[in-house]
């Protein structure tokens, strides 16, 4: 009795992760996914956004939260600011990247180095859509009754060496709801998008440190 | 002239040698120790996980990040860094008489820098100092215990009873002062690393989360 009441129970927990699960999308899927992703890329001229960071190191008792602000205009200017729990901003703007930590500004210039090139064509990839970079990576793609799923291995040695897969969660309106960027180690971070914002007025001074 | 060479030479080996005594308990009265261990307690609590931001300045430069310090095991700590987005800089295991890294990104993996970052998180986090020597002036009780080549001196204060620094010095020179700001016993708020013989300074403030 106790054994059929278990294997009951087993089957329902699979039955119902069965629902949750990912499924690989067809070749169809794949194809309509990304032309509707291009198309709401294409059409995102400016988005701003609250986001919740979720740091996870396996040997912590919980995840370190951060959150804060996002801007982004076309073609490629972006804001990162943390607000909590303190004040950090990156400004990534005609190839440099200026950061203020609290007040302590230093600047960076990505046009000397390629791995910068690389990570930054992948933020504002992943916050504007425009990620389906199949020389840079391979990619795989699932859905969930939530979300459609793009999974990204990096080809390059010197960018796997930072980031094992970034994994993007879209949303069913082909926005970039959640990222998730698993590390060699198995470790990863969780960027959650909130309140967003698409095309209203975005002034160029946002994009100053 | 012989004569007056060597005394010249006595002369100046003799100032020399003075002018090098470590300066760092000078006129201070000198007592019998009334301990044969001092336990930090800082980063005691297992169910804390102590986060902290960190600003590094090493020549000129500024460098910010996460520090987490975490009490594994009765003797074992692990303590890790990452950047505001959460990629992981490097992540140690550390003892009391041990050191392993679990991970170190490629481009700090150099000599010189894993083992200054060894020095600084082993004495941050060593728990047990054997005392040998103990003194005192008006405002702190210090106690002096040997490490290997070096000594450590542990400047408790007279009013809160905490460890307000530990100064990390040879025989003629302090090397490495760690400074406590702390809030519990088993809590510092803020805690700054200041190298003496390079251009280091690593501050750490603690994240309420």
């Amino acid at each position: 009795m106790k054994n059929s009441v278990l294997y009951v129970f087993f089957l329902m927990a699979v039955t119902l992760s069965g629902f949750a699960q990912e499924q690989k999308m067809s070749a169809a899927e794949v194809t309509s996914f990304k032309n509707g992703v291009n198309a709401t890329a294409k059409n995102t001229k400016t988005l701003t956004t609250d986001f919740v960071q979720f740091k996870h190191m396996d040997f912590l008792s919980k995840d370190i939260e951060t959150s804060g602000k996002m801007s982004f205009k076309a073609p490629a200017m972006l804001l990162w600011q943390y607000t909590k729990p303190y004040q950090y901003s990156v400004v990534f703007k005609n190839n440099k990247i200026t950061i203020n930590d609290a007040g302590k500004k230093s600047a960076m210039d990505m046009g000397n180095s390629k791995m910068f090139n690389k990570l930054n064509k992948l933020i504002v990839g992943s916050v504007s859509g425009n990620v389906f970079d199949e020389a840079e990576f391979t990619i795989t793609y699932f859905k969930t009754a939530e979300y459609n799923i793009t999974k990204l291995v990096p080809k390059d040695a010197a960018l796997k060496k930072y980031i094992n897969q970034m994994e993007l969660y879209f949303d069913k309106k082909n926005m970039v709801a959640q990222v998730k960027m698993i590390e060699p180690s198995n470790d990863y971070t969780t960027i959650v998008f909130k309140n967003k914002v698409v095309n209203a007025p975005v002034p160029d001074s946002v994009f100053s440190n | 002239m012989r004569r007056y060479q060597i005394l010249f030479f006595l002369i100046s080996s003799c100032l020399l040698l003075s002018g090098c005594a470590v300066k760092t308990v000078k006129g201070f009265e000198q007592q019998a120790p009334a301990v044969t261990n001092y336990p930090v307690t800082y980063f005691s609590d297992a169910k804390t996980d102590y986060v902290y931001k960190a600003h590094i300045a090493i020549y000129g430069r500024d460098f910010g990040g996460i520090f987490i310090a975490k009490k594994i095991n009765d003797t074992l700590y692990r303590a890790a860094f990452t950047t505001e987005f959460g990629n992981k800089l490097f992540d140690f295991e550390i003892t009391d008489t041990s050191f392993k890294v679990n991970y170190i990104l490629e481009e700090l993996d150099k000599a010189l820098i894993v083992n200054t970052l060894k020095r600084d998180f082993m004495l941050l986090l060593k728990q047990n100092h054997a005392v040998q020597e103990q003194y005192k002036d008006n405002q702190n009780t210090v106690y002096k215990s040997d490490a290997g080549k070096r000594s450590n001196y542990l400047f408790i204060d007279k009013t809160s009873g905490q460890l307000a620094k530990i100064v990390n010095a040879t025989k003629s020179k302090e090397k490495t002062i760690i400074s406590y700001t702390p809030q519990s016993n088993i809590l510092a708020k803020n805690i700054v690393i200041e190298h003496k013989n390079i251009k280091l300074k690593i501050e750490l403030n603690y994240l309420e989360q």
